[in-house]
């Protein structure tokens, strides 16, 4: 291991490389390069007066400051008799107005200046980013203060808020990819609220004074990290922070709900949603595994030989063996605060569905009978340490992501320690991690289509329940 | 007034100045022999590089029994080449060669449709099955993927529009020699192997973004109806019953005729060594021969004389797109009608926005672009998704009410620095990854003739007077001009 990484950290200019015009050309497949020196670049952890974490990275390369906050708030946090209200909380953060200036007002000032402030909040952490001019960098903190901090939450705002929410509740079921991918995650997380999505009634149920006690619970200092990153000074940077974010009288100590991890039920699922056209569109999987599992290492090199990447086993068989799909693969999304997923997908001619879902079981079954070949573990390898760099490509990339690892409680050390854990992981651990956490017999299966056109029934794959796409659309 | 306007347009040039120097510093500009354009950004905020390559060919430049081939000839160019891809090409030629005649004989028996032998089909097919199968085994799949892939490139990739075709690809900075070796091998010698198993790959991805999806099959549906003889109507992808009739033969004859490394344009961004790296490029394409000039299209649309109006029933909400025509990138009028698009559909304080999703709230969503090339005149388009119970019909009254407003009301000064302000902050952005810089040299360099129309471009936004607004409002913003698609939700539908 020491050596392949030893290897990796080098450095030289391409001047090696490039010799004479003359010099015969070099051979793809048994090239030489020059060493490259690569360190993880660092981002400085300050602590504001007020406690609240900040990384800096200065770049002077642009005459640019990004600026993010993340807020340990989340979609999973919401009633589910309200569910929707932590999104259009987000949303109606910035379009509603704050600190007493009005949403014309601010969005006229913004983009006048070119900058932006923008809000969301996803299902486990909201945001807060500003992007400015160096030299409208003031301002636009203070707006960004304001968003973040005490925003208005303009009725009207929250009305159009809702209506748009309401409009894309109405259209949820017009693009069969999207029905797919929101059916199988609803299937994967049935019983916990990642499962939850906005219904019209739920939307409705939302009060402008439900949106202020979400915000005044959440968005508070002692519950956020900054990150900035670009062209400022870093001593009038901190000077500048400390003068906005300034600790309140003191509040009741901050308690966040406990959210119960969903549960592991290894049990299959059929649903078919009926559309009108050519193309089927699959997707099946189950619940993954989470962050703090050691088998990730092993999952994620499993995860690019299995379907992650243009010479995957999926890839390979599905689209370039046999020309059954233009998009096919898999993918374990490895969950931070909750246990994560993995779901397969794929779209195929209405003729050739049955066949498709066969194989695709079938191919994912594999990589838990044998163990992967060398081959596959080297490329995979090679890839995932070699490629390990272009996280780190711009400097606003670099300080979210040391702020991430921190939102999520990654152990120090993570990214220092990443190739080194890939590098060790051998075939042996990548067929138990592929038994432990693949179980094609129990997914959930997802089919939108016609069936009336597939090559076999749907029930010779078991029992069918049929998804209903009608929506129950209030009148206006 | 006027001595205001003029002092504005004067700083706004200044600062263009400053920036524009930036930019015009950074590019180092390279003709080589075979008049292949290398461009070149030294940028060392990460030990990684950006390399792309851009064919001034795209689907605007297909005959009508070739439509879909530059797409599908990007796929065939992941395929490989005579060393590359392959176990042995000596032995993998004769298959190839067979394969080929079978396929051509079992398009000419399909394309009878009707009247086609089916027994006939069914032999050729089994023996093109089975020549595929035995070709399959000298076939090396994906080497070109594989190679950068284990040295640890990323977004290796391609895609295809109507005015050209990109390849694109970023490797760790030490790796650059293999990109001149896998690329300027697979601009001499690509050998577009296993051809019918992607045509029908592209056929699924025609079914998956076109087919199935009601807003894009309106979208394409409408781009057709727009352009009656310039090939800017048909689609990048061709229709299906193109696709099904596209050979390898096909292809290659594509290929030869317009993939030269006078017709390329390359931008390679990152943490390069700027002197070393065109000799390296040199090295590895400096002996391709130059092949023909692309020949500009012959067609010119004519003028259209009444309102089309394009109706999807489809099993979605309605949707409406509303378009003009207008002329090609980088005249006259094109830079009024950047500032027109900017004023009407960028941001929060687009008149669009504020009247119609704000205001009103007939809309849930709305924008404004240029599409479907730049090369040649297209169209100014408008899309928006109207909020029910609002209906197509009023969005398109108050998007015409909007139009209707700058041509009787001048543009405000202040509406006008908003967008140069815009402007200056974009060009700052854009330099800011290796990826974006080099999608931008290459695109512009392509469609304009040179990338300085990057740099040039907010001194000519500055020239633009209200004047200019309301004139260009009143010649292109007519119904004689106007194309207007939609979807109708399908009655009793579950």
């Amino acid at each position: 291991m020491k050596r392949l990484l030893l290897s990796l950290i080098l450095l030289l200019s391409l001047l090696v490389s490039v010799a004479a015009a003359g010099e015969a050309l070099s051979n793809p497949r048994t090239m030489k390069f020059p060493e490259l020196s690569f360190q993880i670049p660092q981002a400085e952890r300050v602590v504001l007066d007020c406690g609240m974490p900040v990384y800096l990275l200065r770049d002077t390369e642009l005459p640019i400051i990004n600026m993010t906050a993340m807020v340990r708030v989340g979609s999973v946090y919401e009633p589910a008799a309200k569910s929707g209200l932590s999104g259009i909380a987000g949303v109606v953060m910035r379009s509603g107005g704050a600190g007493g200036v009005t949403a014309e007002a601010m969005d006229d000032e913004l983009e006048f200046m070119a900058s932006g402030v923008e809000s969301g909040i996803g299902i486990d952490m909201g945001t807060v980013s500003l992007t400015s001019l160096k030299k409208n960098f003031s301002r636009t903190l203070q707006i960004f203060s304001h968003v973040l901090l005490s925003p208005d939450f303009n009725e009207k705002r929250l009305e159009i808020a809702r209506r748009q929410t309401v409009e894309s509740l109405r259209r949820q079921n017009d693009d069969p990819k999207e029905i797919a991918d929101r059916e199988i995650s609803r299937a994967i997380y049935a019983g916990h609220p990642l499962a939850d999505i906005p219904t019209f009634a739920s939307v409705g149920a939302i009060s402008r004074q439900d949106l202020v006690d979400f915000h005044r619970r959440f968005y508070r200092l002692d519950n956020m990290i900054l990150s900035v990153s670009g062209d400022f000074d870093r001593t009038e940077l901190l000077k500048e922070l400390n003068s906005t974010f300034i600790a309140g009288k003191s509040r009741s100590a901050l308690t966040l709900p406990e959210i119960p991890q969903p549960k592991q039920l290894f049990r299959s699922v059929l649903l078919y949603g009926k559309k009108d056209i050519n193309q089927s569109v699959i997707r099946m999987g189950h619940l993954g595994l989470n962050k703090n599992n050691p088998d990730i290492y092993a999952v994620r090199l499993l995860d690019y030989i299995l379907g992650g990447s243009f010479t995957s086993r999926l890839t390979m068989e599905i689209r370039t063996n046999r020309g059954l799909a233009y998009n096919v693969g898999s993918h374990f999304d490895i969950g931070r605060r909750f246990t994560g997923s993995f779901v397969a997908e794929t779209e195929t001619k209405a003729e050739s569905t049955i066949k498709a879902i066969n194989l695709m079981k079938s191919i994912i079954a594999g990589v838990t009978k044998e163990p992967v070949s060398d081959a596959e573990l080297n490329a995979a390898r090679e890839y995932m340490i070699n490629s390990f760099m272009f996280s780190f490509t711009t400097p606003a990339s670099i300080v979210s992501q040391r702020a991430r690892l921190e939102y999520y409680g990654y152990p120090d050390g993570y990214l220092e320690r990443y190739r080194d854990n890939i590098a060790k992981v051998t075939k042996a651990d990548i067929l138990e991690a592929a038994r432990k956490h693949l179980k094609p017999d129990a997914f959930k299966l997802v089919v939108i289509g016609d069936a009336a056109k597939f090559d076999q029934p749907l029930a010779t794959l078991g029992a069918v329940r049929e998804l209903d796409l009608r929506l129950d659309i209030p009148k206006p | 007034m006027k001595r205001i306007l003029f002092i504005i347009t004067l700083l706004a040039l200044c600062t263009t100045g400053i920036h524009a120097a930036t930019l015009e510093e950074k590019v180092v500009e390279h003709t080589m022999k075979n008049g292949m354009k290398l461009l070149l950004v030294e940028r060392h905020t990460s030990p990684t590089v950006s390399a792309w390559i851009r064919f001034r060919v795209g689907s605007v430049d297909e005959r009508s029994d070739e439509r879909g081939i530059a797409h599908l000839l990007e796929h065939m160019l992941f395929k490989g080449t005579t060393t590359l891809g392959t176990r042995d090409y000596s032995a993998e030629k004769p298959l190839l060669d067979k394969i080929e005649e079978v396929a051509l004989a079992l398009t000419a028996e399909k394309v009878q449709r009707a009247k086609a032998d089916p027994a006939k089909i069914a032999s050729l097919e089994k023996q093109l099955a089975t020549l595929e199968a035995e070709a399959s085994k000298l076939v090396i799949k994906d080497e070109f993927f594989e190679l950068y892939s284990k040295n640890g490139g990323t977004g290796y990739n391609a895609f295809t529009s109507r005015d050209g075709t990109t390849y694109l690809i970023s490797l760790p900075s030490n790796k650059l020699e293999l990109w001149a070796a896998i690329e300027s091998d697979r601009l001499q010698n690509a050998v577009l192997r296993e051809f019918y198993t992607e045509r029908s790959v592209v056929m699924e991805e025609r079914r998956r973004s076109y087919d199935a999806d009601p807003e894009s099959k309106l979208w394409e549906t409408f781009l057709a109806s727009s352009f009656l003889a310039h090939p800017y109507g048909q689609p990048t992808i061709g229709w299906m019953s193109d696709i099904e009739n596209l050979t390898r033969s096909k292809a290659e004859h594509f290929f030869h005729s317009y993939y030269a490394p006078n017709n390329a344009v390359v931008a390679i961004v990152g943490d390069i060594d700027t002197r070393s790296t065109i000799a390296l490029v040199e090295r590895y394409f400096g002996t391709i021969k130059p092949g023909k000039n692309l020949p500009p299209v012959t067609a010119v649309e004519p003028k259209q004389s009444g309102e089309r109006r394009i109706e999807l029933i489809a099993e979605a909400e309605p949707t409406v797109m509303i378009g003009f025509h207008k002329p090609a990138i980088a005249t006259p009028d094109d830079y009024v009608f950047d500032v027109i698009s900017m004023i009407l559909g960028s941001g929060r304080t687009s008149r669009f926005y504020k009247k119609l999703v704000i205001e009103k709230q007939i809309a849930s969503d709305i924008g404004a672009f240029d599409a479907p090339g730049s090369r040649y005149p297209n169209l100014f388009v408008v899309s928006a998704d109207p909020r029910a119970p609002h209906t197509v019909k009023e969005v398109e009254d108050a998007v015409q009410e909007e139009l209707e407003l700058l041509k009787t009301t001048p543009v405000a000064q202040r509406d006008l620095q908003r967008i140069l302000n815009q402007i200056e902050y974009e060009e700052a952005r854009r330099m800011g990854t290796n990826g974006g810089l080099a999608r931008n040299l290459t695109e512009y360099e392509a469609t304009t003739g040179s990338w300085r129309y990057m740099t040039e471009h907010r001194g000519r936004i500055a020239s633009v007077t209200p004047a200019d607004i309301q004139r260009v409002a009143a010649i292109y913003f007519t119904r004689e001009n106007r194309s207007v698609g939609f979807i109708t939700k399908k009655e009793g539908n579950k």
